[in-house]
Parts: C-alpha cells; structure tokens; sequence
C-alpha cells in the first residue's frame, strides 16, 4: 500500500460528493494552462485538441462518443496526473446524482450469496489499498496498421498509469463466496447508449475469475487521491489493469458471475480478439477464429524529448514509460540510426505491478542533421517489440510497433 | 459632557460588535454558510453572470453537434450523415480509411452490436458507396496493395 491522503479528510471529500469533485478539478486550468504555455509550439496542422474543465489538451479522436488520447510528451509525469488521463467512452456520461456513496452495486450469478452493497459499505467493510496501476485501451496503437484498421486511430496515447484507491474485487467475491461453476465475470456500468436508452448496457465485457481475483484488479473511488472525476468513472469504476480498457467499467453498477464466457455487448466477433489464424491485411477475416484479447502487449513510448524537436545540441537525455500488460520490462533498447545498432536504456523497476517502468538513455548524437530515435522494449518473457504492428485484424488490437521519433540537431 | 460621549461612543460600538457578530452567528450576514472556510468577500460576490449549467452536466465533456457539411461533398452525404450521426459523430467515420468490404462489415457491426435500425437495401447501398468513395484505405503498404487482397 502507497501513501495517499489521509483517509479522514478524503471520506469527508466522498461525503460532499460528486458536484463538490467537479469543483475540486476545476482548480486545475490555470496551472495546466502554464503547463500549455511552456510545451513546444503545436504543429500547424495538428489534432483537434481538448477543451474541458478538469483536463489538459488532450488529443481529440472522437467528440462523440469522446474519447481523447494522451500525446506521448504529455505522458512524461511518473504517475499520470489525473488531467493527463487519456478519455475513452463508448456511450453517454450518465447522470449521477444524490449522494456517491449510497450508489449501489450488485454482485449476483454464480455466488452462494448475491450482495447489493453501497460505496460506503464497500469502502468500510474491506480494506482499502492504493497501487499505481496502468490504464491502457484495448485499441491502443490501432494507427500503426496498414491498411487501416476499424475504429479510433489511436497512436500510443491510450494510456495512462494514475494512482488508484479502491478495494480489491477479489475480497468482494470472497464475500459472496464464488460457486465451483463461476468460471468468468460479466461488467455493467450506467453509461446510456450513444442512442440514449438506458435500460441497455453500452458495452459490457468480462474477464476470467483468476483475473478477477488478481490482487491489483480493483473496484476504485478514487484517482490520484481525489474522488473519481465523474468522466473516469464517478462514483466507482473496476481498474482491471494490463487488460483492455473496456474491462475497466466506468460507473460500475453491477458485475455478474458467469458460468461460461460473458456474452455481452463488446465480447465476440471481432471486438477485442485477435485473429488465431494471421489474415490478409484489410481483409474481413473470420469471426470464428478469433481469440480473445487479454494482456496488453509490450510498449515503450519517449516521453522526452518531443517528436519534431528541434535541438540546439547532439546530447540528448532521453526519458520515456515501457509496459506490458502482465508482465514486466526486462530491458529498453535504443537506436539512432534505424535499427543498424542498439544502446540499452537504463531501466527503473515499477513501484508495484501493473505500473509502467521509467526508462532513460544519456545519447549522443554524432552529427547535426535529422535523425529518428527509435525504443523498443522487451518484456519478462523475452517479447519485443516488432518493426510493424503485426498480425492486421478488422478492429486493429495488439498495434505495438517500436516507438520512433524525430528530431532536427541544429548546427 | 465630554466623557459621557466617550462613554457612549464605548458602548454603542460594543452594542454594535455584539450585535454584527450575533447577527453573523444566526447566518443573517453570510450567504456562504455551508462552507467552513471563510471566504473573501470578491469571491462570495461575483458579478452577475450567467446561469450556472444544471448540476447533471457537471463534469461531461461539452455538447458537441456535427452538420451535414462536416461529411465532403458527395452522392449519398445526407442519407450517411442522418443514418450514421444518429448515435456517433462525424470524427469517427472521418478517422477511418476502409474498403467497401470492410465497410460491408462495418455496417453489420453496427446493425448487430450497436443497435442501429435497420436500414433498406438501397440506402444501405447509397451509404456504402459513399463511405467506401470518400474513405477508402488511404495508408498503402509498402510495394502497393497487397497481392493476396482481392
């Protein structure tokens, strides 16, 4: 457990609830806009970016659903301030009114005892632990296939690795007690559809029970200290991290325990699986071969310095974030001249599991002129990063090609 | 003469204090009375301004509202623009770069997971030949399309 806040101060935050949460963030413009104010000048024609209380000037990818990518320089903070966080709806942001923590969730399925428990009731009957935990979309990296793929062209940007405050979902289920043919979970959140019905649920995934049990896999209500922002997620949200964001539910109301695999909307066909059999590139492909996406795949991204830097000097202190779902960063290896030869990086280990690793290199360039640095990271188990995102399918998962960016040495 | 002015000038300023303090005490001086901490007098008056946004809107990310004219020009923009901004706005079907195949599949995607209603063949047609027109695959792999991609 990692310090947070003290604990009285914070439940007297949850107690005057969500609207006083907004007003907590809306302290934050000013010193994001220094922050703004002192980053490289933009590309002229770049993304459209972010304007909303509470967050940075996030990358837009859609207004509607919004969802919102973090640019690589903008990832550069240890632990992701909570204005930095990448957004990433499938539907509306429902209502929530009334005191947070008399908000209610249900457990129910394949347990020997349904609950209904309120925030306040989940927050004082367990224990609550802090991780820093990575947040990752499942479709992070999508923009690295060719052809196309189908969906938000994320580049690396959908990811984040905040603190977080919650209580295990695993001390939940021990409450319940798990049934022997509870194999898998089922996420309900109060999102309505983009349509706006909301007796549907959005989009509803599930993982396996050993996951779900994972110690780091939390029912959270807070980030970074704070109570949730209601667009993470207020008043409580599953962080499952190193998986798919979508398992991540938002506004979490319910989580059904399944004695097969979950079949809700954004499980099947060919959301978050991968081909089993690789396909022609931009091809339709074949939903019966699919298998589903589970950890997130190896990545490394430089944070410092910006891509399109222009730089006074060939010394260049580079600094960046590598993670890889499951697994840990065994090393991160840089070039600067294509791939021909490679520098290890000096890797710093995680401060719990599931949060990314801080990777710096001291790199001398040998002349002015244009070069591209390239990292590529390579996990506990010996994957690395490929040269091209590979293994193309329709809703493009599993993009993770090495991390290249450019820069200009001025003479 | 002169001291029992002095006299008063003492006793009607503590009649004063004591009575601004018992009137502040009963909540008759402050607006703010549900706030602990006290605040400066600048922010507990703020210029008149507009309403504040009711409290559901609080903390969603701003309206947004695309138009007909957001989509390029081409046979088929309405009907694509109406069927598809029904529920998602225009950035996502201008981010993507697909073949009319892969669109095929987009629309059943739609219909089957999203909810989409049903649309009649023909404007199902219209809509496809516009998006597989106007987005087409636009990242070409390196020696041309692929020679196994019918």
């Amino acid at each position: 457990m990692r310090p947070s806040e003290p604990r009285n101060a914070s439940r007297r935050n949850v107690l005057k609830g969500a609207g006083i949460a907004a007003a907590g963030v809306s302290l934050l413009p000013a010193g994001m806009a220094l922050a703004q104010g002192t980053a490289p000048a933009a590309a002229p024609k770049g993304p459209k970016l972010l304007e909303m209380e509470g967050k940075a000037k996030l990358a837009v990818l859609g207004d509607k659903p919004l969802v919102a990518e973090t640019p690589a320089e903008m990832m550069d903070d240890a632990v992701t301030p909570t204005d930095k966080l990448f957004v990433r709806n499938n539907g509306q942001v429902p209502d929530i009114t009334g005191d947070p923590k008399a908000w209610k969730i249900k457990i129910d399925g394949e347990v020997n005892t349904p609950l209904e428990l309120s925030v306040g009731e989940l927050m004082s009957r367990f224990p609550n632990v802090t991780y820093q935990l990575m947040l990752e979309c499942g479709g992070n990296g999508r923009s690295f296939f060719t052809p196309e793929a189908r969906g938000n062209q994320w580049t690396n940007g959908g990811a984040g690795c905040p603190q977080w405050t919650g209580i295990r979902l695993a001390d939940v289920l021990k409450a319940a007690g798990l049934k022997s043919s509870a194999i898998y979970t089922g996420h309900y959140g109060s999102d309505p559809t983009l349509a706006g019905e909301t007796n549907k649920p959005t989009i509803s995934r599930g993982m396996p029970i050993a996951k779900a049990m994972d110690e780091h896999t939390l029912i959270a209500f807070k980030l970074n200290g704070k109570d949730l922002p209601l667009i993470h997620g207020a008043p409580v949200r599953l962080l499952v991290p190193g998986w798919a964001g979508s398992l991540s539910t938002k506004w979490l109301n319910r989580i059904w325990i399944r004695d097969k695999e979950h079949d809700g909307p954004g499980m099947g066909g060919f959301s978050y699986r991968t081909p089993k059999t690789p396909i022609v590139p931009g091809s339709k492909g074949n939903d019966k071969d699919m298998a589903i996406l589970e950890s997130m795949p190896v990545r490394s991204v430089i944070t410092f310095p910006a891509d399109g830097t222009k730089l006074a000097s060939r010394k260049i202190d580079l600094r960046g974030h590598a993670w890889a779902g499951d697994y840990d960063i065994k090393k991160v290896d840089i070039s600067t001249d294509y791939g021909v030869t490679w520098k290890p990086a000096k890797v710093d280990a995680p401060p719990n599991r599931f949060a990314w690793q801080r990777f710096t290199a001291s790199i001398d360039l040998p002349t002015a002129g244009y070069y591209e640095v390239w990292a590529k990271a390579t996990d506990s188990k010996g994957v690395t990063q490929p040269f091209a995102a590979g293994n193309w399918n329709p809703q493009g998962y599993g993009g993770n090609p090495l991390n290249r960016i450019r820069v200009l040495v001025e003479s | 003469m002169k001291q029992l002015t002095i006299a008063h000038v003492v006793v009607i300023t503590l009649t004063a204090v004591f009575l601004l303090v018992a009137l502040d005490m009963a909540g008759g001086l402050r607006t703010d009375r549900h706030l602990w901490v006290p605040v400066p007098a600048a922010a507990t008056a703020p210029p008149a301004q507009a309403a504040p946004p009711a409290d559901t809107e609080k903390g969603k990310p701003p309206p947004h509202n695309d138009k007909v004219e957001d989509l390029p020009e081409g046979k088929g923009r309405e009907i694509t623009f109406y069927t598809c901004t029904a529920c998602h706005g225009v950035a996502l079907i201008k981010a993507q770069g697909l073949t009319r195949d892969l669109w095929d599949s987009t629309f059943d995607l739609m219909l089957e997971k999203h909810r989409m209603p049903p649309v009649k063949p023909a404007e199902r047609a219209e809509i496809l030949d516009y998006l597989s027109e106007q987005f087409p695959p636009r990242r070409r792999p390196r020696g041309g399309d692929n020679p196994f991609l019918k």
